[in-house]
Formats: structure tokens, sequence, C-alpha cells
């Protein structure tokens, strides 16, 4: 009993911290209706510039913890004048969620950059020695994060309902335009409210910093547990920030203490889906839905990228030589060979990724989620069942249409913000089934003896051979996929994009249509992480974990969405780049980020979008004779 | 005769409040009917409540004797009950000529895959959609623009492709919600033209529209609404001498 009651407290203490973060998503999400995934970011910065304060110039606790927080405010402020706000005004809310994740990737790059990849932690406030209340002993360090916690909630529920500021961020989360006609600051108010979640993340961070260690990547599980927090309180509730963080907290300490550690993240994910499927507005819900549903009601506005027949049949051709003639030719014995042969997997599964997202609309955080699932599957049949690979990749292609099925099912009722967590969240749940079922998977030190892929006795065991089947998979699956495109199939998909409701009323059957993108950006995900098992004769989660759904997200939007060829411009950025130019390999993460940070912002349609933007631009001055007949009118 | 539409005791509130009450009105095949009636009357409620994009409170529709209420959105125009909207709703992220042969989709007889495979069938039928959808463009002399973005068009414009799109569907009864609004006189009378020689080739025909010389001219019948109700229905001549209508509709809109 008493070590129940023990494991409660730690879940309590977790919990504070994850309310604290929530709190964070929930007071941006009110304000400006977008959901900021870097939050968890700001929470590693803080605690980072706190523990460099305190080794490295030896100031006292106290003030490092200030500068902590004051410089995590400073960069915030920063970042949401020149990246957020900004953003807020022209981005619809899906593209929102990407820049966000920009941001995030950016600032564990430049983390990685600056502090490297070692872990830190934090002294503790107040010594090290438990106090003991009742029998019970608690860590004074967890008195400090019930104590922060508490007066952060207080102090930000005063705001929000007591202040002129409060009202304001209310008006803003209401009706932006109205706000503004009234004289409020709209862009001043979202600018403070991002700065304010920033520094509420960083206190948060340096507070449970003493009980943990962090590095530069850390920051990426807590905006996951504390989005998770925010949706199960309800997100824009900040009560129900902090009862969803307390819930997550306890659930997953308890998870831990009786059933393994390994799955208590799974297990956290597991209710998260659960909680999203029966009550997707969360225990709490607050008022801020109604502005959600009147934000998916505005148009989307894409350019249109057509290359028109002509141009792309040239285009075509010309891929064809390069990819079947010139570079095996060039290429094929050079150390160069495996990174190509990489980003022509990945290109697999970023096309299925296109689909979804470029074509019918839907937000996917978890596309790696169906690499590892194909991975797995095909790789553990032929290890361990001795199955010839083309059955294990086609067995791993059915578990994951199954799996995408069932998210489907539940998940393609929820729109825009709840789908992209119910993707995300099953991503994880992959990832922390593929390192807590170690006799399967082989945990986290990954699957080894993974043999080469073979067709009826014919063995892929070159690079060069492996070069050539992906290339193969790729032109069969490009093929099929731009005839679909260019068809009815292509056309129902982006109306279902643009207009769901006007797609509807033509008789366009909304809810098949995205099923059916998803099944298919699923098999390929899925065909993707079989090709990696069998290419590296060895499959570990770090290769086809969560942090690779979000590279492979911004290896599309670089690339160009919604152009099925151009997401492999995207690719081959990220994958080549760092391999051509090792030393840029540190500053990778952070690159990625900054790209898709002025991506998202300046060129929403890629590089691809942008050059065909540019070869089918307006040339030719118009005929006289549709002038005369336009002025005629 | 079965009409094409039969609306009966069709209600609506929201809250408290009786946005529609007990409207009840046939339309023959064939025909224009014009549903006419202030701001705030209820005519794109009552449009939304036919199509099954709100849910009514309680009465019933029939489209050519088949009870519709119960069907979703979709499954109505799959029974050839197309509608256009108020503000235009072209895609965005589509050219003008994708936008039109959007609409042909609940004819289409080849499947997904049949398409990504490229089978002869799936080409031919592709063929013969892209060249009905650049006639229909044709005519509306959106021939020239079928490579821009559909969002580029002027409004006119864009009004005039959802009436077209909607055409693509092959409509058997066509709601039109205000297709005149914000066109200037010579588009209002080029539209008058349209909607009556779409009427020729057998398509019944139900329009909301405020312009009363269009309405006079076009329609067969017409409904008048006013707070949710049926005011008046008959043909043109009648409604005009109508006391009732002229109080409700023509009267304060003079004022």
């Amino acid at each position: 009993m008493l070590s129940f009651v023990q494991i409660l407290i730690g879940g309590l203490l977790q919990g504070c911290v994850f309310g604290l973060l929530a709190v964070g998503f929930s007071l941006i999400y009110r304000v400006a209706a977008a959901v900021n995934l870097a939050q968890g970011a700001f929470c590693i910065i803080g605690a980072l510039i706190t523990s460099t304060c305190e080794q490295n110039l030896g100031l006292p606790v106290a003030v490092s913890c200030l500068l902590g927080v004051m410089g995590t405010g400073l960069l915030a402020t920063v970042l949401g004048q020149t990246v957020f706000v900004p953003g807020l005004g022209r981005l619809p809310t899906s593209a929102m969620f990407i820049l966000t994740v920009g941001i995030l990737t950016l600032l564990q790059g430049g983390a990685l950059v600056v502090w490297g990849s070692q872990a830190y932690t934090l002294i503790s406030f107040s010594g090290e020695r438990p106090i003991a209340v009742l029998g019970l002993r608690i860590p004074p360090q967890g008195l400090w994060m019930i104590g922060v916690a508490a007066f952060i909630a207080g102090a930000l529920a005063f705001l929000l309902m007591r202040t002129r500021v409060g009202r304001a961020f209310r008006a803003c989360a209401e009706n932006p335009m109205a706000a503004n006609l009234m004289g409020i600051g709209v862009r001043r108010m979202q600018l403070l409210s991002f700065v304010l979640a920033a520094v509420i993340g960083a206190t948060g961070g340096i507070v449970i910093g003493p009980t943990t260690s962090f590095q530069f990547d850390t920051g990426g599980m807590y905006t996951i547990f504390g989005f998770i927090s925010a949706v199960i309180g309800g997100i824009g509730s900040p009560l129900g920030a902090i009862v969803g963080g307390l819930c997550l907290g306890i659930a997953t300490q308890l998870a831990a203490a009786y059933v393994s550690s390994l799955f208590a993240n799974a297990l956290a994910l597991a209710l998260l889906l659960a909680v999203l499927l029966w009550r997707p507005s969360g225990l709490f819900s607050s008022g801020a839905a109604r502005r959600e549903d009147v934000r998916e009601e505005t148009r989307i506005h894409r350019a249109v990228v057509r290359l028109g027949l002509r141009r792309g049949g040239i285009m075509a051709a010309i891929g064809a030589v390069l990819i079947l003639g010139v570079i095996p030719w060039t290429l094929g014995s050079s150390g160069l060979m495996s990174s190509i042969i990489i980003t022509g997997i990945l290109f697999i599964a970023v096309l299925g990724l296109d689909l979804l997202m470029g074509f019918a609309g839907q937000v996917n955080l978890g596309q790696a989620g169906f690499m590892a699932i194909g991975g797995y599957t095909a790789s553990i049949l032929v290890v361990r069942y001795h199955l010839p690979p083309l059955l294990g990749t086609l067995a791993g292609i059915g578990l994951s249409l199954v799996c995408a099925l069932l998210l489907a099912a539940g998940a393609l009722r929820l729109r825009g913000l709840y789908l992209a967590i119910a993707t995300l969240a099953f991503g994880l749940l992959v990832d922390s089934l593929s390192v807590g079922l170690d006799g399967l998977t082989g945990g986290p030190s990954g699957l080894v003896g993974i043999p080469s892929f073979s067709v009826a006795g014919f063995v892929f065991d070159t690079p060069l051979k492996n070069y050539y089947l992906v290339a193969g998979i790729l032109c069969v699956v490009l093929a099929a996929l731009t005839a679909g495109i260019r068809g009815g199939f292509g056309r129902a998909l982006l109306a279902v994009r643009a207009d769901p409701l006007a797609a509807a009323a033509l008789g366009i059957p909304v809810r098949r249509y995205k099923i059916a993108a998803f099944c298919i950006s699923a098999a390929l995900g899925s065909l993707a992480g079989s090709l990696y098992g069998f290419y590296f004769h060895f499959l570990s989660p770090e290769m086809v974990g969560a942090p690779v759904s979000l590279q492979m997200l911004a290896m599309l939007l670089i690339g160009g969405e919604g152009t099925l060829v151009g997401p492999l411009c995207g690719v081959a950025v990220l994958t080549l780049l760092p391999t051509l130019f090792q030393p840029l390999a540190l500053y990778k993460t952070a690159g990625s980020g900054l790209l898709l940070i002025l991506f998202s912002l300046y060129l929403p349609s890629g590089i691809y979008g942008t050059l065909v933007a540019w070869l089918t631009r307006d040339r030719s001055p118009r005929s006289p004779l549709v002038a005369i007949e336009r002025s005629a009118q | 005769m079965t009409p094409a539409l039969q609306v009966r005791n069709m209600s609506k509130t929201f809250g408290g409040v009786q946005a529609i009450a007990d409207v009840s009105f046939a339309v023959a095949p064939g025909t224009v009917t014009a549903l006419i009636g202030p701001n705030g009357a209820g005519k794109t409620t009552l449009f939304n409540l036919i199509t099954n994009l709100q849910p009514a409170t309680g009465g019933t529709v029939e489209l050519f004797g088949q009870p519709i209420g119960a069907l979703t959105a979709e499954a109505i125009a799959g029974l050839g009950l197309i509608r256009a909207f108020q503000t235009a709703r072209v895609f965005p992220g589509m050219t003008v000529v994708e936008n039109v042969a959007v609409g042909a989709h609940r004819l289409m007889q080849t499947p997904g895959w049949r398409q990504m495979l490229a089978t002869p069938g799936a080409r031919r039928e592709e063929r013969a959609i892209r060249e009905r959808a650049e006639l229909l463009l044709d005519i509306a002399g959106l021939f020239d623009m079928r490579n821009r973005a559909a969002t580029e068009l002027p409004m006119g414009a864009q009004k005039l492709l959802e009436v077209i799109r909607a055409l693509m569907a092959a409509p058997k009864l066509l709601l039109l919600d205000e297709p005149a609004a914000g066109l200037n006189d010579t588009e209002t009378a080029e539209l008058s033209a349209m909607l009556s020689a779409i009427r020729d080739r057998g398509i019944t025909l139900l329009v909301v529209e405020h312009n009363m010389s269009l309405v006079m001219g076009l329609a067969d019948q017409i409904v008048v609404l006013d707070a949710g109700r049926t005011v008046a229905i008959g043909p043109p001549a009648e409604i005009r001498r109508n006391r009732a209508v002229i109080e409700a509709y023509v009267g304060r809109e003079d004022a």
C-alpha cells in the first residue's frame, strides 16, 4: 500500500511537469488556435542555459534559474516575432503544425551544435535529503515542482479571467478579426502568448532538471507528453491541462511500476488513443472548439502545380535516363551509392505521405510507424521463421493495412488537430513497442542478421542490384500513382482536400477516399520499411522511430507536397547533403529545421513547385484577338 | 406524374429559433421553381435540409418519389440531386478544367486501381470526361482559362464554373443558390439564357434568387418564404398580384 502511494506521488510530480507543458499548449491554442509543437524544446533550452550558468560560469542556483528563464524568453521572442506570428497570418492550421515542427527541429539542432549530445543535469534547489511526510519520502525538489506548478496555474487562471490581457486573449481566440477591429493588437497578443508559454515551459524544465537527465533532443519527448496531456484534459482549458498532466503522469508511473518500464510509454499512448476516440474534445472541453470549427471552414489557397503533358514527358524521359543509366554508371561503385539507395527507399515512404497529405490533405505525423511495422514484420518472419523475403514483405504490408484501417476507422472521423495527434500517438506506440518487445525485435539494440532481399532465387546482394531493385519499384509506384492522380482518383482526392462539403455535394464518398489514401500511404511506408531492413541487414528502433516521421515531413515540405516527384528533391537534399559534406552532419538537424521554416513561410510549394511555377510562367503576351474580345465585353 | 421534388412539412429549429416552419411544396419535372423571400427567410437553410447538409427537425423530402431524408449528402448527389453554393465553392489547388471534370465523378465507371494501371477502359473514360469538360467550358466562354488555377477567375466566372461543374454531374434536379448575385446585367442575361437552355434539356431547376426580373422571366412556379414559412406558392403572374407577398417581400425591399 505504502509503495502504491509512493508511486502515486512519483506520478503526481511527473504530472506537474506535464501539466505545466500542457498549460503552455492550451495558452497558445486559446490565443492563436494553433498547436506549438516546439513547446518541449523551450523546456530543454531553459534547463540547458541554467546548466551552463551553474557549471561553466559558477553562478548561484537562483541566478542561473533566472537567467535560464530569461534567456529562453528572449529566444522565444525572437522566434515568435520572426517565425510563429508571421506564420499565423498566412498559413492554414495544418501548415502551422509543420512550421512548429520546424521550430522544434531548429531548436534541437541548435542545442546539438551548442551543447553537444551529452546528457546534463541540474543542481537541486534545496538539497537532496528527502523529506518524510506521514512515513512517505518526498524529495525536496518534488515540493518545488508541486509549488511552482500550483503557482503558475493559479497565476495564469488569474491572468486569463481577471485582467485586461486575459480578456484580450480570449477575444483573440473567439474572433481575431473582430478583436483587431476593437483595437486589440492581435499579433502582439499572439506573440505574448507564445513567449509566455515558452517561459512557462522553461520554468517547468528547470524545476524538473535536478531530478532527471536531459540532452539536446529530450525536448521532443516533452512536447509529446505535454501535448498528450493537453489533449486528454481538453485543449484550450488551463484547468484541463493540469488535470490531464496529472492523469498522464500517474498512469505512466503506475504502468512503469506494475507492468514494465519498457511499456510505460506504450500504455500512456494507448490511453491517449482511447480518450481521443471516445471523447475527442478531452475531459474538460473548452469554448475554443467552436473556433476550431470556424477555422476548418477557411479555404486553403494553394498554388496549382501542373507541368503539362509535354514537359512532364520530357522530365520523365530525362529522369529515366538518369536513374537507369547515368547514376549507376558513374556512381555505381562509389560510397555515395549507399546514400542514393537510402534516398530511394525513403522516397517510397514519402510518396505515400505525399498522397495522404499533399492530395488528401490529411496530416500524418506517424508515417515511420508503418515503416517499423513493415520492417519488423518482414525481418522477423524471414530471420526467425525463414519465410522468403517477398512473403515477409507482403505480410508486413498486410499487417500495416490492418493497422491503417483500424486507425482510420477511428481517426479519420477526427479532424485536423486530432487526426495529427492520433497519428503521432500511433507512431510513438509502434516505436515503444519495437523497443519494448525485445524478445521479438531485439529491443533498443536492434535486430541483426537480416538477409538480402531475394525473389525466386535471385539475391539482391550488391549495392548495384539493390539500386536497381529500389529504382524499379519506384518507377512502378510512380507510374501508377501518376496515372491515378491524373484521373478521377486524383481529382476526387484534391476536391476532398480543398472542400469536403462541396465534394460530398457532388457525390464523392469523402470518407472512402480518405481511407483509400491512408491505406496506400501505409502500404508504401511498410514497403519502404521492409526494404530498409533487407538492405542494411539490420533494423533498430532508431532507424524507423518517431523522429523519422518528422524528418520525412520536412522532406515532403521542402521538396513540394502534392506533386509526387517533388518530394524526391527534399529527400535528396536532406539525405545526400550531409553525406557529401561530412562536416555538415553536425548541422543536419538544425539545417533541416531551418529549411522547413523557410520553406513553410516563403516557398510553400517547395523546390519542385517553385521550379515548375518558373518553367510554366506566362511568358507569351496576350494575343491581340483575345485582348479585343476582352475589351468588348 | 411524380414530382421531381416533394417537400412535406419541413421544419428546422436552431435552439429556440424556428428557422423553417412546416414548409411544403412540389417541383414538377422539367420546370423551373424559384424560391424567393427576404434575407433571413430560410432559403439557404431549406436547401441545406433538402440536400441533408444539415439534419431537419421534422418533415420528409422525396426525389422522384424516393424518400431521401435518411441518405447522406453523397448518396443524395448520387441520385442526381446536385447543388451549387451561394458563394461559389470552386476547389482551390485545382485548375479550371479539373474543377469541371471532377463534377463527373459520380458517373465514373472505372475504379481507382484501374485508373492507376491505366487500362484502356480507364483512359477512354478519362478522355471522354476531358472532352465533355472542355466542351462545356467552351460554351461558357471559359475555354481559354482552362489550365489556370480556378481561384484566379473573377467571382462571376467562378459562379459560372460551379454551374458547369454541376452540369458535368448530369443532374436530374439542379439546386442553385443565388446564381445571379454579384453578376452585372449582361452576365445576368447570359445566365438567364443558360438556365432556360438547361431547363429545355429536361433538367429540373430549383433556384434561390433575389433578382426579380430574372425570377419572373424564368420561373414556372414561385415559392415565397418569409420567416421560415411559405407565404405563397404559384405562377409568377399570380405571385405578382399576391398582397401577402407584396407586404412581406416586395414592399419591404422597396422601402
